[in-house]
C-alpha cells in the first residue's frame, strides 16, 4: 500500500493530459491515491496507478459509461476534479460562434455531466468531493474573456446548486478559481495583458503548481465534509 | 450487446429495492410502502422529489449493472403526457419498454 494523504482513494481528473490537470493528476498521485484521466486525446501520465480514459467529457452518454466503468473497476470514485477547460480569447465582436460554444460545452456542460455522473457513483458512498477548477477571471472579468469568464462564473453557481442537491449523502462540491499559472493555455494569451493583471493582484505573482495542490487538499479532505458551495480565490482575487 | 431479458416480476423488483433503499435512508415517519401502488409523482406523491431522484437515480443504476446502457430521464421519458414515473406499475412498464427497445 502506497503511503500518502489520498492512499486507497480514487480520483477522477479530467484534462489531467497537461496543464493544471496534470499537476493535480501529479499530486494526487504522489500522495498514493489512484487517479483516472478523462480526456480526448492519448495518455501523457504514466504511473502504475494511473489510468486513462479517452473520452470527450461534453458527450453525455460517452462520459456516464466511463464514469460507471470506473466505480466498477475501482470500486467507487472519492474524487472528481472537473478542470477540463477551452479558451478563445477574443474581443465579443468578433468572437465565432463556435468557439463560444466549445468554451460553454467543454467549460461548463461537461463539469455539469461529470458532476451528475459522479454523485450517482458518490452517493452510494455517502461521501464524495467534487472540486472545480474555476478561475480569476470570473471575478477579473478581462476584455476578450467574455464567454471564458461567463463559464467560470457559472461554475460557482453550478456549484452552489450542486452543493444543494448533493449535500444529503455527503457529497460536496466547491471551486478553486485559479490565478495565470504556466501552461499552454496561458501560452496562447498575450504576456502583457497577463502580466498587467497579475500585477494588481493583491498577491502580485503569477501561481504555482502547490498553490492549487494546497487548497485541492483542502476541499478534498476528509474534515471538510462541512466545506461546500465555496469557491476560492488564489492570489487574493476576490 | 448481449444483456439477458428483463421480465416484468424482475423490473417491479427493481424499483421496489430501491424504494426499500429509499426507506433506509429516510426517518421512520417519512418511510412508504413498498408495493407496486405506490404513487411516486403528481399530486398524490407518496414521496418527495428529492426521493423521487434517488428511486429513478437508483433503478437506472441497477440497469446499467446489469449491461443496459440506458437513461430512465432522457427527453422522451420528461416529454410524455403521462409521467412513466407516476407509480410503481408505470416505472416497471417504462422499464420493461426499454429493455425491449434495448435487446
Amino acid at each position: 500500500m502506497t503511503a500518502g494523504r489520498y492512499s486507497g482513494r480514487v480520483a477522477v481528473v479530467t484534462g489531467a493530459r497537461r496543464g493544471v490537470g496534470r499537476i493535480i493528476a501529479d499530486h494526487l498521485l504522489a500522495e498514493g491515491a489512484t487517479v483516472v484521466g478523462f480526456a480526448r486525446g492519448e495518455a501523457t501520465v504514466t504511473d502504475a496507478r494511473y489510468q486513462h480514459v479517452q473520452v470527450d467529457v461534453t458527450d453525455s452518454a460517452a462520459t456516464a459509461r466511463a464514469v460507471r466503468g470506473v466505480a466498477k473497476e475501482h470500486g467507487g470514485i472519492d474524487i472528481a476534479v472537473n478542470n477540463a477547460a477551452v479558451l478563445t480569447s477574443q474581443y465579443a465582436l468578433i468572437m465565432p460562434a463556435e468557439n463560444a460554444h466549445a468554451m460553454v460545452m467543454t467549460n461548463l456542460l461537461a463539469p455539469f455531466i461529470v458532476a451528475r455522473e459522479a454523485a450517482k457513483v458518490m452517493r452510494k458512498a455517502r461521501s464524495g468531493r467534487i472540486i472545480n477548477v474555476g478561475s480569476m477571471a470570473a471575478s477579473l472579468e478581462p476584455v476578450g474573456d467574455s464567454i471564458y469568464a461567463a463559464c467560470k462564473a457559472a461554475l460557482t453557481t453550478l456549484s452552489g446548486v450542486l452543493a444543494k442537491e448533493f449535500g444529503s449523502f455527503g457529497v460536496t462540491v466547491n471551486t478553486v478559481a485559479i490565478t495565470a499559472i504556466e501552461t499552454d493555455m496561458l501560452a496562447q494569451l498575450p504576456r502583457e495583458k497577463i502580466d498587467e493583471i497579475i500585477a494588481a493582484l493583491p498577491i502580485a505573482r503569477y501561481a504555482v503548481a502547490d498553490d492549487i495542490c494546497n487548497v485541492v487538499d483542502f476541499f478534498a479532505a476528509d474534515r471538510s465534509s462541512y466545506i461546500t458551495a465555496q469557491t476560492l480565490y488564489l492570489g487574493g482575487v476576490h | 450487446m448481449n444483456v439477458p431479458a428483463i421480465g416484468a416480476e424482475a423490473a417491479e423488483q427493481l424499483v421496489l429495492t430501491a424504494l426499500v433503499a429509499l426507506n433506509d435512508e429516510l426517518p421512520e415517519e417519512d418511510r412508504v410502502a413498498v408495493s407496486a401502488d405506490t404513487v411516486l409523482f403528481g399530486v398524490d406523491a407518496e414521496i418527495d422529489s428529492l426521493s423521487l431522484v434517488s428511486v429513478i437515480v437508483d433503478v437506472e443504476t441497477a440497469l446499467n449493472d446489469a449491461g443496459m446502457d440506458v437513461s430512465l430521464t432522457d427527453d422522451r421519458a420528461m416529454s410524455r403526457a403521462v409521467s412513466p414515473f407516476t407509480d410503481v406499475r408505470a416505472l416497471t412498464a417504462y422499464i420493461l419498454e426499454l429493455a425491449d427497445e434495448y435487446q
